[in-house]
């Protein structure tokens, strides 16, 4: 490409010399440099020109329009400097130059004609010299997991390697967006329009090639993944790699306790939010035709079992959901409506401060929600759910936000895993003893070399180790030094209900924390995810939802039979 | 079937030939041999249609050919002229100009004249091209028409053009003037509308068309018709079109406003009915792509601001600057100086980002733009927003040159980094295969009349404020 451009600007420089001697007549008799710099001028031209470029008279008349420019730079402004004198930008000056314009201008038609013929006919010489292929096979690059471990490191792999051939990415993922998931709450609550909050993958991705599929095994010796077959590919397919991105997230853990697997909500997927949504709809809907007190109060029951960040913002989201739905329904009683918290340590949002927990606590409790505090879900049936200190809550819907486990088909890769079953990485996101095995997000215990212990696994964390591990993969495959992960959490945010949060942030110089909560904190907490949510559309939807809500009540349809 | 190539040469044969014929009669001041005048016409026109050869074109791109033609060959007269009088001195071109101002306006007439025929009956049918939106076309181009007329008549009001303009019905009444001025300036609109419809590809290309067609109507309308409408021979001497200056600037002024309103109708028009149907759907949607745009074209206006604002520290414009927002300081009119340039650099963002296909077309884009704010800016709004009244004189321009240069360097220098801001982005779009095609699908083909506007804009939008002056 680069010698391509030197030859096509070698013929502009002689097009150049050959075209100038028509200023002569108009000004600068005989003088030498007019042709040392029309050859200038015509070889900057000729680097310009598109290979695919328009006829000769498109060319002359290009190269005509900016003769006059050209002039003006030349003749009022450098040559009078040159000469030592003032720029010549007066009417005056602008008279006294105008031959030299006449001799400009039919230097450049000439060379915009010349040169385009002469360009044709080099063509051969032209053609750009057939590329090298890349050393060997590219380097394939194999990402399982499409949360936002997994595709913020195709992103920074994209960034970091623009066009590169010698690198092949695929990303495998068993949905085809990117959920985002501190939004969820709101879907659950009918606030969000499901769509709205994922991006789809095939969009934001740009060299990528997104696989749809479930990773059913790994085989690291054969350095093979083979997916699970579908009513498509029916027979199991298999990626080869030569590195493997491990971000596949966590499950829900639900602690060997079949019955509330089979019975409870989880609240990780888009699928839960909707169904989750859906529930409270149909169970208000049973409820307006129920003439049972004790069936409908136990259908207006809702139980989220977990008092963390996820847990707290559903339970605030379904509690503004559901006293808002009462008005379309005058026949229930809002004392029936409650929704309950059951956290099996002293204080809700352990991630917090104990001011903002209490705060919390106090604020959710005054708005209807209800909290079990140092109390577990033990057992759930169809109709009601279990304490442990034992009580018995008699409610047909049951969330499950009290405990997750790093996804299942990291046990079956023999790699060391740590005691909730995250895979043991360094702190540059390999795995030991595993070339070109790298794990991150919610699936890797990543050890914090500042404060000692591991790192939580959110996503702001799995966001930023995205960045490194894209950067020490090319490292590896370059030969480089590996980085090491810092990074200390600016802080968190939780919403808690109706236009209230609470937030803890870190100083940007010391690192002290500071604490606020209620509409400021809210208004930062939409600021923040808004600004974070990927994808400028689905920002501008998000806002108009939002904007939506100040006006109308929040949906009410009912979109699956549960 | 007579192919194209032929059919094409023919008409501009004929077109050619006409517009000698037209040049012998209608001016006052060619006194060349009549034989001469109309073999070579005849020639030139035919010569000039056969070197654009088999390339689609219609009306609108022919017109703007025969534009750029007529004003090489303008110059090419003159410097034989030059030659065979056997004066090789710079200042003396100057001179041979202003005597051949008139074979300027008549060349440019001939060219018009060569877009119609040339353009009609050697018109060849071009697979895939966009149908003529007659009703688009009309109600777009009317409305900018009303809003350019509005502009430009508030000079006529101030200058006492009306009257004249009346005395095309025979009357001297300053309403009949400006009811007569307003269904012009409407027809103008709607025949830019009909003309240039398919050749606009954005509002940046189409400031371009627009700014032409005002020089166009410029020579066509007080220039020509005006006095013949009113029974009087034309004069295209270069001392009454001295006169006429203000007129000019407001044709420029009033085509800039026409393309400006007509792009952002059409546009929105496309937007609203074409682009959001999900069969047309890019990549990279109009929002992003907006927003984007906006952002690079601020970001690469900061050079060119820079480069402009070192003419005005030696000039001492910068305090005038300042006067915009009630300051004297030249700090506070660096300042503003600075933000106006960032609007315009935010602007060409929006309007261009389409245009350019490589650097020397960016180069000659980013020139036009300059020189179209030349005349917005201190010729038209700098003065109004400071003392209310237009300044649409030869002083006035005369005054400004430096300020041309600057906005001239501006341009050039807003054109040259946003297009290098712009080959970073589309370096990272471009590795996704889907975005390369659609882009290129976005581009300007090869052939279309774009050289022959900015040729003909920039060397006329600069020479003639010279030669008037
Ligand atoms: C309701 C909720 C709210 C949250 N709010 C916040 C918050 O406000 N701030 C914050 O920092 N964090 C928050 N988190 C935590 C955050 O979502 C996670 O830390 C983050 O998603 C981890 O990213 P990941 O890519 O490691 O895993 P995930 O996002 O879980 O992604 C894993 C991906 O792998 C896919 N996958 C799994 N198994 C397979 C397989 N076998 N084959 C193919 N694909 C597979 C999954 O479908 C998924 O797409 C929240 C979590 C939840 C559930």
């Amino acid at each position: 490409m680069r010698a391509q451009m030197q030859r096509r600007a070698a013929l502009g420089f002689g097009c150049g010399v050959i075209c100038s001697p028509v200023v002569w007549p108009f000004a600068h008799p005989l003088a030498l440099w007019v042709p040392l710099l029309g050859g200038a001028a015509g070889a900057a031209f000729a680097a310009a020109v598109p290979r695919e470029s328009g006829g000769w008279l498109d060319d002359a008349f290009t190269s005509g329009a900016l003769a006059l420019p050209f002039w003006l730079l030349l003749e009022i402004i450098v040559l009078p400097l040159a000469g030592g004198g003032q720029p010549a930008w007066t009417a005056v000056g602008l008279r006294a130059a105008f031959g030299a314009l006449a001799g400009w201008l039919f230097f450049g038609l000439m060379l915009g004609a010349v040169l385009n013929r002469v360009l044709a006919a080099a063509h051969v010489a032209l053609t750009p010299v057939p590329q090298a292929p890349p050393a060997g096979k590219p380097v394939r690059v194999l990402i399982l997991g499409g949360g936002f471990a997994g595709v913020t490191t195709a992103r920074k792999l994209e960034k970091l390697l623009g066009a590169d051939p010698s690198f092949d990415i695929t990303l495998v993922s068993d949905s085809n967006a990117l959920l985002f998931t501190p939004m969820l709450a709101e879907v659950a609550g009918s606030s969000l329009e499901p769509t709205h909050i994922s991006t789809p993958l095939r969009a934001s991705l740009r060299r990528t090639r997104v696989v749809r599929g479930h990773a059913v095994a790994v085989d690291l010796a054969e350095r093979r993944v083979s997916l699970q077959p579908d009513d498509v590919q029916r027979i199991a397919r298999t990626l080869e790699y030569d590195h493997l991105v491990l971000a596949l997230g966590s499950v829900s853990n639900f602690f060997g306790q079949s019955n509330i697997e089979r019975t409870a909500h989880d609240f990780k997927s888009l699928t839960d939010a909707i169904r989750i949504r859906n529930a409270v709809i149909a169970n208000f809907e049973r409820a307006d035709r129920e003439s049972d007190p004790v069936v409908r109060r136990r259908l207006l029951r809702f139980v989220v079992a977990g008092g963390g960040f996820a847990g707290i913002e559903l339970a605030g989201a379904l509690n503004d959901f559901a006293r808002g739905m009462l008005a379309e329904y005058p026949d229930l009683d809002a004392r029936d409506v409650r929704v309950t918290v059951v956290h099996a340590r002293e204080r809700i949002l352990p991630e917090l401060g104990p001011e903002l927990a209490a705060y919390a606590l106090a604020k959710m409790s005054e708005r209807g929600v209800q909290f079990k505090l140092n109390t577990r879900v033990r057992d759930a049936s169809a109709t009601a759910v279990f304490l442990d200190p034992p009580e018995e809550i008699a409610a047909e819907t049951l969330v499950w936000t009290a405990g997750t486990a790093p996804n299942r088909l990291l046990a079956t890769l023999g790699v060391e895993r740590d005691k909730r079953g995250a895979v043991l990485v360094e702190a540059t996101l390999a795995v030991a003893g595993h070339a070109g095995l790298w794990a991150l997000g919610d699936c890797a215990s990543i050890p914090d070399l500042a404060a000692g212990g591991t790192l939580p696994p959110t996503a702001q964390y799995a966001l930023r180790e995205a960045e490194t591990l894209a950067y020490n993969i090319r490292s590896a495959v370059r030969g480089a030094t590996l980085r090491t992960f810092h990074f200390t959490s600016i802080g968190a945010l939780c919403v808690i209900g109706h236009q209230s949060a609470c937030a803890e942030l870190r100083t940007p110089l010391g690192g002290r924390k500071v604490h606020f909560s209620g509409l400021f904190a809210w208004l930062m907490w939409r600021v923040v995810y808004l600004a974070k949510l990927p994808g400028f559309d689905r920002k501008v939807r998000v806002l108009i939802d939002w904007v939506t809500e100040l006006y109308f009540p929040r949906d009410t349809v009912q979109t699956i039979e549960l | 079937m007579i192919s194209l190539a032929y059919r094409r040469m023919a008409a501009g044969g004929l077109a050619g030939f006409l517009g000698a014929l037209a040049m012998l009669f209608l001016p006052s001041g060619i006194g060349a041999n009549p034989f001469l005048v109309v073999v070579s016409g005849t020639a030139a026109g035919a010569l000039f249609a056969a070197a654009l050869g088999s390339r689609p074109l219609g009306p609108g791109a022919t017109l703007v050919w025969g534009l750029g033609g007529a004003f090489v060959l303008w110059m090419a007269g003159c410097a034989l002229d030059l030659v065979t009088s056997g004066a090789f001195r710079g200042g003396s071109m100057l001179d041979i100009a202003r005597v051949h101002f008139a074979a300027l306006v008549g060349l440019s007439l001939a060219g018009i004249l060569f877009g119609f025929v040339a353009g009609t009956f050697g018109v060849s049918p071009e697979p895939g091209r966009a149908r003529l939106r007659v009703a688009r076309a009309l109600c777009g181009g009317g409305f900018a028409g009303i809003v350019g007329g509005w502009a430009f008549g508030k000079w006529m009001e101030q200058a006492g053009f009306f009257p004249l303009i009346a005395g095309i019905v025979g009357s001297n009444s300053a309403h009949v003037g400006a009811a007569l001025h307003f269904a012009i300036a409407i027809l103008i609109g709607a025949s830019f509308g009909l003309l240039f419809q398919r050749e606009i590809r954005g509002v940046g290309s189409s400031l371009g068309w627009g700014a032409a067609y005002g020089v166009l109507w410029w020579f066509l309308g007080p220039l020509t018709l005006l006095p013949l409408l009113e029974g009087a021979r034309p004069d295209w001497s270069v001392a009454h079109a001295a006169g006429l200056f203000g007129s000019l600037v407001g044709h420029i002024v009033y085509g800039i406003i026409v393309g400006l309103l007509y792009a952002v109708v059409d546009d929105l028009w496309r937007w609203l009915f074409e682009r959001s149907d999900p069969l047309n759907r890019q990549a990279e949607g109009a929002g992003i792509l907006a927003l984007s745009s906006i952002a690079r074209g601020a970001a690469a206006s900061i050079g060119g601001g820079l480069l402009f604002s070192v003419v005005m520290v030696r000039t001492d414009q910068l305090s005038r600057v300042a006067q915009l927002v009630g300051a004297h300081s030249s700090v506070a009119g660096f300042f503003v100086h600075l933000v106006i340039s960032a609007l315009i650099g935010a602007s060409y963002g929006v309007f261009f980002h389409d245009e350019a296909t490589d650097d020397r077309i960016a180069l000659a884009w980013g020139s036009l733009y300059g020189l179209i704010w030349w005349f917005l800016g201190p010729l038209t709004l700098f003065p109004i927003l400071l003392g209310g009244q237009f300044t649409w004189t030869t002083v006035a321009a005369s005054e400004g040159v430096p300020s041309l240069l600057g906005h001239l360097l501006y341009g050039m220098g807003l054109a040259v980094a946003f297009r290098a801001l712009e080959r970073r982005h589309l370096a990272h779009l471009f590795i996704d295969a889907r975005l390369r095609k659609s882009w290129l699908r976005r581009r300007r083909p090869a052939g279309s009349p774009t050289p022959a506007l900015l040729l003909f804009f920039i060397a006329v939008g600069t020479l003639v404020p010279i030669i008037l002056t």
